[in-house]
């Protein structure tokens, strides 16, 4: 239990962003207390840091996810291990997060430290520092509960990174994890479903395995990203846009949990644009896929790593387009997704 | 090991009953169907577990909505429906679709030794659904009645019924359900995989 005075059932207050005591109090007993070691912050208007000569990564997002509590996580792991993970992808070594909060007046003080909790051993698994936070209260309904934005600065300090555009013909796409975990816990625990105890979020830390990945094979992976709105299907339609080559993808070699299918097929949405969490797509060399799966696959978050498809030319695929064999025979045209299939996962 | 049934009912509710003319139709024509089956599902000794949809005051579907249209404790419409009411039934509260989701029915089946639960009620899509395959993955073997669930819309039953078949669920009629228990059929788990 925090230790931070709140209202008498011990609840956030308006006053604990009004920038006097009881902010303090929050803030620094609270947030940078429960974040430990993890906080490198020098409580002034900015933080210097020293940062290697040569090129940086920059990336930002924001976390409004509804429940901000689920089953594998919290919005506080979500905040660090979605701006942690878009550094990884890039190719970058993540060093530093910003912590932005806006908290809803009559979150409870103790999920608030719950989810610092989750944050500090987030960025500790990850290796990164909290460099800098921000915290706003607003009125009861001016937000629901709570909401979090994280910016992060990693390096760009390995010879090769993986870009899209480097995506040639033959390069077999890498996928990691269970398609639409993340999308089909969240819905089942909003509605109460009955699938969210057996189909986890997937939400997870991926920048180690990432850094092995790259320190093995750094050139043969010439493309990666993770897979979060918008699906497998968003992403593979990224690639193909970038590279202007054809994918050809096995639907039959797809990772899917039965149960994902089942909800899926109930809720007459598709897998291939659910979200995860902590699941990559790969566009890597032929000679390297082996390994590159093989060395995945030793590794706890990525351990359903699997070849799913081929960059191609011709062979019915259209050069920007993506294509996919159905496992029952047929196939079908994979196309960009316009709009959302479901709100505020992430 | 023997086959213990129990039948649970899903949202026969008057505030569900009654949400608009297309749906009171549907229910009409569905009763006198569902009340014969607990009728011979109580008189083989098969205990009938009435979920009630339950929800906050705070809930939005609250807003403007009149009393016999509120699923709210203590509301005209949170009412489990005088007619599939019998003597010995439970009435169980639920706060979301699935009957087991944050509910003490799974406990309550065990206490009963169930092994095979019959899932009825309203919406087929909905909480019928998520409620056979909660059970399902809970290590029940489900039976699903194709004449005693019901939507608004028949188009909904048919593909609730025909995912059901496909994945968790034995559906047959009802009349083939009571003489299947009669008979002290078996039935195995289904794998979803």
């Amino acid at each position: 239990m925090t230790a931070v005075a709140g209202d008498r059932d011990g609840l956030i207050v308006l006053d604990h962003g009004a920038g006097g005591g009881m902010s303090r109090e929050l803030v620094v007993d609270l947030i940078a207390t429960g974040l430990g070691e993890v906080y490198v912050g020098e409580w002034q208007d900015s933080t210097l840091l020293a940062v290697e000569p040569g090129t940086i990564a920059l990336t930002t997002d924001s976390f409004v996810v509804d429940p901000p509590f689920f089953g594998g996580g919290d919005i506080g792991k979500l905040a660090v291990t979605g701006t942690v993970n878009d550094l990884a992808v890039c190719g970058a070594r993540p060093l530093y997060l910003t912590l932005a909060m806006i908290i809803e007046e009559g979150f409870p003080l103790a999920d608030l430290a719950t989810i610092v909790a989750s944050v500090r051993a987030c960025a500790e698994e990850a290796g990164v520092r909290i460099a800098a936070g921000d915290t706003k209260v607003v009125r009861k309904g001016e937000a629901d509960r709570i909401f979090l934005n994280t910016a992060g600065i990693g390096v760009l300090d390995r010879p090769a990174r993986p870009d899209s555009r480097a995506i040639v013909p033959g390069d077999q796409l890498i996928v990691t994890g269970y398609l639409g975990d993340h999308s089909i816990h969240l819905l089942s625990l909003r509605a109460g479903l009955g699938f969210e105890s057996r189909v986890p979020s997937d939400c997870a830390v991926l920048s180690g395995v990432i850094g092995e990945l790259l320190d093995a094979f750094g050139p043969d992976v010439h493309a990666m990203r993770d897979i979060t709105r918008g699906g497998l299907g968003t992403v593979l339609n990224e690639f193909a846009a970038d590279c202007g080559y054809g994918l050809h993808i096995d639907g039959g070699a797809l990772p899917v949990r039965p149960e994902t299918a089942m909800a899926a097929d109930m809720l007459g949405v598709d897998v291939l644009y659910l979200a995860n969490e902590g699941n990559l797509c790969l566009a890597v060399a032929p000679r390297a896929a082996a390994g590159v799966v093989d060395l995945l696959r030793r590794h706890r978050y990525t351990a359903q790593a699997r070849v799913v498809g081929t960059v191609v030319t011709g062979g019915g695929v259209t050069g920007g387009g993506v294509l996919m064999d159905l496992p029952g025979g047929g196939r079908r045209d994979v196309e960009l997704l316009y709009g959302a299939q479901l709100p505020r996962l992430c | 090991m023997d086959a213990k049934y129990a039948v649970i009912t899903n949202d026969l509710q008057v505030a569900a009953a009654t949400v608009d003319p297309q749906r009171q139709a549907a229910v009409d024509a569905f009763m006198p169907r569902q009340i014969s089956f607990l009728e011979h599902m109580r008189r083989l000794g098969v205990p009938v577990i009435h979920m009630q949809l339950v929800v906050g005051e705070d809930d939005p579907r609250n807003e403007g909505t009149p009393d016999e249209l509120r699923f709210t404790a203590g509301s005209a419409g949170v009412r489990v429906l005088p007619a599939v009411l019998g003597p010995g039934d439970r009435v169980v509260p639920k706060p979301k679709d699935s009957a087991f989701f944050d509910t003490p029915l799974h406990d309550i089946l065990r206490e009963l030794g169930v092994n095979v639960v019959i899932i009825t009620g309203m919406q087929a899509q909905i909480c019928v659904q998520t409620s056979a395959a909660d059970a399902h993955f809970r290590g029940y073997a489900v039976l699903v009645p194709s004449d005693c669930v019901v939507s608004t819309r028949a188009d909904d039953v048919d593909r609730a019924l025909q995912w059901l078949a496909g994945y968790c669920a034995t559906v047959l009629t009802g009349e083939q359900i009571v003489r299947f228990v009669e008979n002290g059929g078996r039935l195995v788990v289904k794998d979803a995989s």
